[in-house]
C-alpha cells in the first residue's frame, strides 16, 4: 500500500525532525515542549507498527508525565539554558 | 480500503506542517499551541487507522491517550502564565 508507506515516511520525518530540535533549542520550555512532539510522533509510530499496547504505555508515560516532570524540574530552576 | 490509509496520510502531513510552526514559533505559547494542534490530529489520525485496520480495540487506544495527553499543556500552559 504506497499511502501506509507515505505515512510512515512522514512520520518518521517528523520524529527526526522534532528529536533535532529538542538538542538544538536553548530555551528549555521549547525542549520540553519538541520532547513532547517526539513522544506524540513516538506513539503514532508503534499505533501504525500495530502495537497498541505499547502506544498506551509511551502516550501515558513519555507524553504526560515526563513532560510534566520536566516543567516542574524548569520550574526550580533557570529557563535559559546558559552558554559555556 | 486504502482511501483510509489515504485520509491518515493527509492527517500526518498536516503534522509535519505544524512541525514547521513548532520549529519557527519564535515565543514558547506559539510553539505550545503547535504541541496542542499536533496532539489533536494525532488522536483523530489514530481513529481513522483504527478505522483502516477494521480493529475495534484501537479506538479505545484513541479514547485513552486524548484522556492522558492533555495533561502536559496543561503543565507547560500553567508555568507560562507565572504562577507558584
Amino acid at each position: 500500500m504506497i499511502a501506509e508507506e507515505v505515512m510512515q515516511f512522514l512520520v518518521l520525518a517528523s520524529l527526526i525532525i522534532t528529536a533535532y530540535l529538542s538538542i538544538k533549542f536553548k530555551d528549555l520550555i521549547a525542549c520540553a515542549i519538541s520532547l513532547g512532539i517526539f513522544s506524540f510522533l513516538l506513539s503514532l509510530e508503534y499505533y501504525i507498527l500495530q502495537a497498541p499496547d505499547v502506544a498506551i504505555a509511551e502516550a501515558g508515560i513519555g507524553a504526560g508525565l515526563t513532560t510534566a516532570i520536566f516543567i516542574l524540574a524548569i520550574r526550580g530552576t533557570e529557563r535559559r539554558e546558559v552558554e559555556e | 480500503m486504502d482511501v483510509w490509509f489515504l485520509t491518515a496520510g493527509i492527517l500526518v502531513l498536516w503534522i509535519l506542517i505544524s512541525c514547521i510552526r513548532a520549529i519557527l514559533g519564535p515565543t514558547a505559547p506559539d510553539r505550545l499551541v503547535a504541541l496542542d494542534t499536533i496532539n489533536t490530529l494525532v488522536v483523530a489520525s489514530m481513529i481513522i487507522l483504527g478505522v483502516a485496520y477494521r480493529e475495534v480495540i484501537y479506538i479505545d487506544v484513541a479514547i485513552v491517550y486524548a484522556l492522558l495527553s492533555f495533561v502536559a499543556t496543561l503543565y507547560i500552559a500553567k508555568y507560562l502564565e507565572g504562577g507558584p
